[in-house]
């Protein structure tokens, strides 16, 4: 990663679409970051952690989104820029802060940036946040490279302070996660002082400028005029550019990631001179005069963009505006079904779409080669996510599998997000049969702990991370405890917010900046609360079952498991070598034979365990093994050894 | 026979109300644990064929074979299976009576065995300190004292024995009911793989049996009524009587038989095997006027030669079984053959469908008249 604090404007560098953004709120001021970790929006905040120091921005991994929100709407009440990073889940967490956000404007320049996932390849939902734009009535840029991504952050903040409101930088993984050139600006050498000037006036008493009760109706009026001055900087905007030929045959209309897509996809089909593009960056409120201009040069109109119709629908909703003699329009996209409503884009698949309408032949690789490779790739095995060798939660679903087995009134448990996700999944022994949000796991099993007068008798394990309990599972405790259900939660604390990059929270004892702070002990808390509270280690598998047992056989009360094991990838990188070197002694496995039937490798499954159909023994994957040793206690025959290193 | 897997041993045995709780099925992998009353299927095993459905007493069991393969004639001779001798005997040392269910005859030889250097450990069934019986491997008399007197419930001991390292040397005792002991036959006669050697196995102890109790359904009864932790004993006196007696440090509690009758394993009323047939020595309890003795059958030359020892060294006290007693015994062995018998037929339907019992048409005909 280069230093994002370079002073050298005008000096080309090759930055992360989240470093530049990082680089945009530096060049405002920025000075006071706030994020919760989650894919693909985390290097935002790290990034600037790196350069915090010596810019004297306060950096913080905030407990949540709604929580992250709130503080860095709070130094911009103190006359602070500050700025807000999060993915889309986390935007629907702090969301109901959102609403009311927009009622009472901000201080200082805020800005919130979300990076949304099309594709969903690392969120348990797909949702195109552009649309809460729309909804609560928030100024909103697209940055279609990192250039954009640095420039449209720093616009953000002076945005934000003309207009009195909260402003979206809106981003997905492909802009976040791509490098390309960024010409630097100027960094500011302002000083910041924090302070709340809307205090109580003896002499002028009257309501804070930032509340919201009892009038917010006005303030959404208030709110649309600014948007519609936002409107007025928009239309001439130079985010939202046209290329291409005068009058076009096809007009494409894309923003974000789609504005390279459909670059590639027109110059791969050789039509730069019948198909223009009109790249938009402003695209709430949409520029519609401007707009309305570019309608003009095609009466064929492509909207590429990912996931929802956002600016397909707000251009309709133009076009049916249009005088009655313009010429008619035929709008091409999710409504008609060439551009899909679902997952990510490609220049594949925009080329597939501009073919059609324009009525040539789209054949990127030849036929044959394209049958035989489709046919190949049925011969790829399906490989499902995994839980690393040496996860610790792989202890813990093991023995969740089988104490839900012994106890046998048909129980199960819940999950939600992080690496123990993976429950639900073959790594996990498809143990947590439901896994929705944050904190879901705790909330569902609660609600379901209040059950028993309908003949509810299951035992209902909830699962959570060290992580997601501070985020969103405590609140479902206190109402467990509050509402007496029957309630069983496992923490699985290993220390980290692994998922998304071993970000520290309240109970590493480590802030953002690396420095040591306060512990907000999790089992402290669990019994301050209420909840009776055992602790296990996650590779103690006897313990843990038991443990689990004579929870669910006791039936009442809330309950807590902490299942302590340091997550492995942390422990192998500080420790940099194996705690045991494994093997399996060949005349010990007894492999597929009756008393095994290839325990390991078949129902165990650890990726550092492989079977020797040759042979017909297992064997240790030296390659990927970690050395954690757990494989040695379930094998049956001890034919797993391992040796201290 | 035709040896399947767990998937079958669960269809056909566990979940068709057949299951004993014998314990023969599991310990000897990871996929079966006996817990609660229930055998529980922990991970799945792909195997079409396994030892569990092999040495299930309740799968198929050809019992010609085993009675040749252990004493050499047809099974079904005799109502109370082969016997050299049929005596009462009771120990001679009182600290085993005192602890005992009736003459602390199991006990005795067992101790006797592991003294004389006959076996190493005697597998027997123990019960915690909530009175739950499991499998127990016990090396001297002190441990074995712990395992004196029964709790009436499945104890699925088979399971312990299983558990013992395959590279074991140590010579074994194994005290069993009489399902547990037909499956050790089976194991005798189909020697398992990738277990402790089944010859390491010396001695097998049976114990009379006229039904065991469902654990789980029993326990929880028990527990509501009584503190477990103070009870040191149970006791079914015989017919007449009709109580099901818990001793506790502060004296007896009776319970109507038919209170307690209700926990009976249903599994237990398709069991023909009053008196462990195919063990070394078969103990059951003295009747009436012989309460404090133990009813003992000597079936093998084992069996004899550990009995004559016990003599020698005075360990038991002996005297001959009264004829009396010899035909009542042999009444009620019969009795249960034909019980079972009939319910079998009426479970399946079919003279021809014994469910796991494999004797000749010739023995089925004279048992259902």
């Amino acid at each position: 990663m280069p230093r994002i604090d370079i002073d050298a404007p005008g000096t080309s560098v090759l930055l992360l679409g989240n470093e530049a953004i990082a680089r945009g709120a530096l060049e405002a001021g920025v000075a006071f970051a706030s994020s919760y970790p989650g894919n693909p929006s985390s290097e935002i905040l790290e990034t600037i952690v790196t350069v915090a120091t010596e810019r004297n921005i306060h950096a913080e991994w905030s407990v949540n989104e709604k929580v992250a929100l709130e503080a860095a709407a709070g130094a911009s009440f103190a006359g602070i820029r500050a700025m807000a990073s999060m993915k889309q889940n986390g935007l629907n967490v702090a969301s109901d802060f959102v609403s009311n956000l927009v009622m009472t404007g901000v201080g200082k320049g805020l800005v919130l940036v979300v990076c949304d996932d099309p594709g969903s390849l690392s969120s348990s939902s797909e949702l195109d946040t552009r649309n809460l734009c729309k909804w609560m009535d928030i100024p909103l840029l697209e940055p279609s490279n990192s250039q954009e991504a640095k420039d449209m952050t720093k616009w953000a903040f002076d945005l934000s302070e003309e207009l009195g409101t909260i402003c979206m930088v809106h981003s997905v993984s492909r802009i976040s996660h791509t490098r390309t050139n960024v010409k630097l600006g100027e960094l500011p050498k302002t000083e910041n002082k924090a302070y709340f000037t809307d205090i109580y006036d003896i002499n002028k008493p009257g309501r804070g400028k930032f509340t919201t009760i009892a009038g917010p109706a006005e303030l959404h009026n208030q709110l649309h005029q600014k948007l519609a001055r936002a409107l007025d900087k928009f239309e001439s905007s130079p985010f939202n550019q046209y290329t291409g030929p005068d009058k076009a045959e096809l007009l494409v209309i894309t923003s974000g990631a789609c504005v390279a897509y459909s670059a590639e996809a027109i110059a791969e089909l050789k039509l730069e001179n019948k198909v223009g593009v009109l790249k938009l960056g402003t695209t709430w409120p949409l520029p519609e005069k401007f707009v309305e201009k570019q309608l003009a040069r095609s009466q064929k109109v492509l909207f590429v963009e990912e996931v929802d119709p956002f600016i397909e629908r707000s251009v309709m909703e133009l076009a049916a505006n249009l005088p009655a003699d313009s010429p008619h329009l035929t709008f091409y996209g999710k409504r008609s079904g060439h551009i899909r409503q679902y997952a990510d884009l490609n220049p594949d698949l925009a080329a597939n779409a501009i073919a059609n309408i324009m009525g040539i032949t789209y054949c990127p690789r030849d036929v044959h080669y394209d049958e035989e490779a489709t046919e190949l790739a049925k011969a790829s095995p399906l490989r499902s996510l995994e839980l690393c060798p040496g996860c610790p939660h792989r202890g813990t679903f093991w023995a969740i599998k089988e104490a839900l087995r012994l106890d046998g009134r048909d129980g199960f448990a819940i999950g939600d997000v992080g690496c123990y996700s993976l429950g639900g999944f073959r790594s996990g022994y498809y143990q947590c049969r439901i896994s929705n949000v944050m904190g879901s796991g705790a909330g569902i099993s609660n609600g379901m702990g209040n059950l028993r007068q309908f003949g509810f008798d299951q035992p209902v394990i909830a699962v959570c991370g060290d992580s997601t309990f501070y985020h969103a599972s405590v609140p479902a405790l206190i109402s467990a405890v509050y509402n007496k259900a029957n309630f069983i939660l496992m923490i699985l604390d290993n220390s980290a917010t692994a998922m998304t990059g071993f970000q520290p929270h309240p109970g590493t004892g480590k802030n953002a900046m690396g420095e040591i702070t306060n512990i907000v002990d999790m089992e402290t808390l669990c019994r301050s609360l209420g909840a009776h509270v055992d602790v296990c280690d996650s590779f103690d598998i006897k313990n843990t079952i038991a443990t689990l047992l004579r929870l669910m056989a006791e039936g009442d009360g809330s309950k807590v498991v902490v299942m302590r094991h340091e997550c492995e990838l942390l422990r192998a990188r500080r420790e940099k070598k194996r705690p045991y070197q494994v093997h399996v002694d060949p005349d010990k496995c007894i492999g597929e034979a009756c008393g095994c039937d290839r325990l390991c490798t078949r129902e165990f499954g650890c990726p550092g365990l492989i079977w020797d159909k040759e042979a017909g023994k297992s064997k240790i994957d030296e390659s990927v093994c970690s050395g954690c040793g757990l494989c040695v206690d379930v094998c049956p025959q001890g034919a797993i050894i391992k040796e201290a290193v | 026979m035709k040896v399947r897997g767990s998937k079958e041993l669960l269809e056909e045995i566990i979940g068709s109300g057949l299951c004993v709780y014998c314990g023969a099925c599991s310990g000897g992998c990871p996929y079966l644990a006996p817990y609660k009353g229930r055998v529980v299927l922990l991970h799945n095993c792909a195997l079409s064929q396994g030892q569990c459905y092999q040495y299930c007493p309740q799968t198929y069991t050809d019992m010609d074979e085993l009675s040749q393969q252990i004493f050499g004639v047809p099974y079904g001779q005799d109502e109370i299976g082969v016997a050299r001798e049929t005596l009462l005997a009771r120990s001679t040392n009182a600290e085993i009576r005192e602890k005992g269910q009736d003459g602390g005859v199991v006990t005795t030889i067992l101790s006797l065995a592991l003294d004389e250097g006959l076996i190493d450990c005697a597998v027997t069934s123990r019960m915690s300190v909530d009175k739950t019986p499991a499998g127990f491997l016990a090396r001297n008399q002190e441990e074995l004292l712990k395992c004196s007197t029964t709790s009436y419930e499945a104890s699925p001991v088979l399971e312990a024995y299983n558990r013992i390292p395959k590279q074991s040397t140590e010579k074994l005792g194994v005290v069993g009911l009489p399902c547990q002991v037909r499956a050790l036959a089976k194991m005798k006669a189909y020697p398992p793989e990738n277990r402790v050697n089944v010859n390491n196995i010396k001695l097998v102890v049976g114990i009379f049996c006229g039904w065991a109790l469902l654990p789980a359904e029993f326990h929880q009864f028990l527990t509501e009524n009584y503190d477990l932790s103070q009870v040191v004993k149970f006791d079914i006196p015989h017919h007449p009587e009709h109580t099901f007696d818990v001793y506790t440090k502060s004296g007896k509690k009776s319970i109507e038989i038919n209170e307690v009758r209700k926990f009976i394993n249903p599994a237990c009323s398709y069991c023909p095997d009053m008196v462990a047939e195919f063990a070394d020595i078969s103990v059951g309890s003295g009747r009436h006027k012989y309460k404090g003795w133990n009813t003992v059958i000597v079936r093998t030359k084992t069996g004899a030669e550990l009995m004559e020892l016990a003599k020698a060294k005075a360990a038991l006290e002996c005297q001959p079984l009264p004829d009396e007693n010899l035909i009542n015994l042999k009444q009620a062995a019969l009795r249960k053959k034909k019980r079972a018998l009939a319910n079998i037929v009426a479970k399946t339907g079919s003279k021809k469908n014994l469910l796991y019992l494999g004797v000749s048409p010739a023995l089925v005909n004279k048992l259902l008249t």
